[in-house]
């Protein structure tokens, strides 16, 4: 396996260890879009946790976040075309692309609802970051975490349940114990302060 | 905010279901403004996946997805083949005309539980779909052979206009609507799937069924407004 040989070492969080392992992970989604089914070896064996502990977090079912992840390499297998290493850094696109495939599966029915306690879930994962997740650009890091924390707290906090928990507006109104429409004018409200404490600092 | 803002927030959190996720990929295959204000969203909130812990999946996740990766799988006995081949071509022709019936059966059903260790249907298993046309009583029903990469379209109830075509979508959970070509009124018609179209349907891919010019939608043109909606299912 070539990514041990290229990446930083667990242990280091380096700017510069993160640099080379995000060029390393760049260069090997390149590869596979070229064709070379061996990179998406080396992609797996640099993501998979992280990737994981999002389909984790939002499915709450192991079972069904392996295959949800399953099903995440294999789509990047056949798509890899479609990462665009100028506009995006690639584990935040990869993040992204395995969250969305976590709560399509919540959407479209394929998991059973309710099979781990909401609550249950929520706590599964206290972990410290790992190294790896210091490939996620760190100045957009902090804007966004500035920016929610400038929402005043039960907006702040229904707009991170529903991202990291993937909650419905019925689920978040039952939890915060208000009327759907009172719900949807936080989030709607909230998001609009948000966007624009995002394309202040911009 | 605009209301596209605010929709394509709402998209990203994860928020809308049902109708209004399925219209919002419609949309999004249509409208730049909808997809940018989307990767805006994206973009700006994947830095607080930071926040989230990892976690390992079983050794063996692994060696799943290398075998689903192998390219072409042997093809065995012709003698087999030709045997499946005239199975599922008889299921095929009895399905597409039980299809109405079947998405009753399926409706009544309890919902199957997820339990863990049940398997998925067969990857072999035909998917179908029964979609209603607008307030009509009309079915259109779609039935795809993962076998043999070939769909069934059977729009028996439905009459031609003159002015207009219907073309059906696959509505990928990720990218651009894909065409699976115009629905010809009236006729039962055998569509050869490409593999890498064949490759995007699943239990539960949705479609949109949009009205066209005649000749289906030109390639310089956005799609028409979509009349009909369903997903496959596997029965």
């Amino acid at each position: 396996m070539s990514a041990s040989k290229s990446g930083p070492s667990p242990h280091s969080s380096s700017s510069a260890g993160a640099d080379a392992a995000r060029a390393a992970l760049v260069a090997a989604m390149q590869r596979l879009a070229s064709g070379d089914q061996s990179a998406l070896e080396e992609i797996y064996r640099a993501t998979n946790v992280k990737l994981f502990g999002i389909c984790l977090r939002i499915l709450g079912d192991r079972k069904e976040a392996e295959d949800a992840l399953q099903d995440v390499y294999l789509t990047l297998w056949r798509r890899a075309d479609r990462f665009d290493a100028d506009r995006a850094s690639p584990i935040s696109w990869l993040a992204t692309f395995a969250r969305n495939r976590a709560i399509d599966r919540l959407r479209t029915g394929k998991v059973r609802q309710g099979a781990v306690p909401v609550e249950d879930a929520i706590d599964i994962f206290d972990a410290a970051p790992l190294a790896d997740e210091m490939l996620i650009d760190a100045e957009r890091t902090a804007r966004v975490h500035h920016c929610i924390s400038a929402l005043d707290d039960k907006t702040a906090s229904a707009i991170r349940s529903a991202f990291f928990g993937g909650r419905t507006y019925a689920q978040l109104s039952h939890a915060a114990d208000v009327p759907l429409g009172t719900m949807k004018s936080w989030i709607r409200r909230g998001m609009a302060k948000l966007k624009t404490c995002l394309e202040k600092s911009e | 905010m605009t209301e596209t803002d605010h929709l394509a927030a709402e998209y990203v959190l994860g928020l809308l279901e049902g109708e209004d996720l399925l219209s919002m990929r419609a949309r999004m295959a249509r409208e730049p403004d909808l997809v940018a204000a989307v990767s805006f969203w994206e973009t700006r909130l994947a830095p607080l996946m930071d926040e989230l812990g990892g976690a390992e999946p079983g050794p063996e996740l692994w060696d799943r997805i290398e075998a689903e990766m192998e390219p072409d799988k042997p093809l065995g006995e012709v003698v087999q083949l030709t045997q499946k081949l005239r199975f599922w071509q008889r299921a095929a022709a009895g399905a597409a005309m039980a299809a109405a019936a079947a998405f009753v059966l399926v409706l009544l059903q309890p919902l199957p539980s997820v339990a863990p260790g049940t398997d998925a249907p067969s990857t072999d298993a035909p998917l179908m779909a029964n979609i209603p046309i607008g307030e009509t009583s009309l079915r259109l029903a779609v039935t795809y052979l993962p076998d043999r990469s070939e769909m069934l379209v059977s729009a028996s109830g439905l009459t031609a206009d003159g002015v207009h075509d219907h073309e059906l979508w696959l509505v990928p959970s990720e990218g651009e609507l894909q065409s699976l070509g115009i629905v010809a009124p009236g006729e039962e018609r055998r569509v050869k799937l490409e593999p890498k179209l064949a490759q995007l349907i699943a239990d539960g891919s949705q479609m949109v069924l949009t009205r066209e010019p005649i000749g289906g939608k030109p390639a310089n043109a956005s799609a028409g407004p979509v009349v009909a909606e369903g997903a496959f299912t596997a029965i």
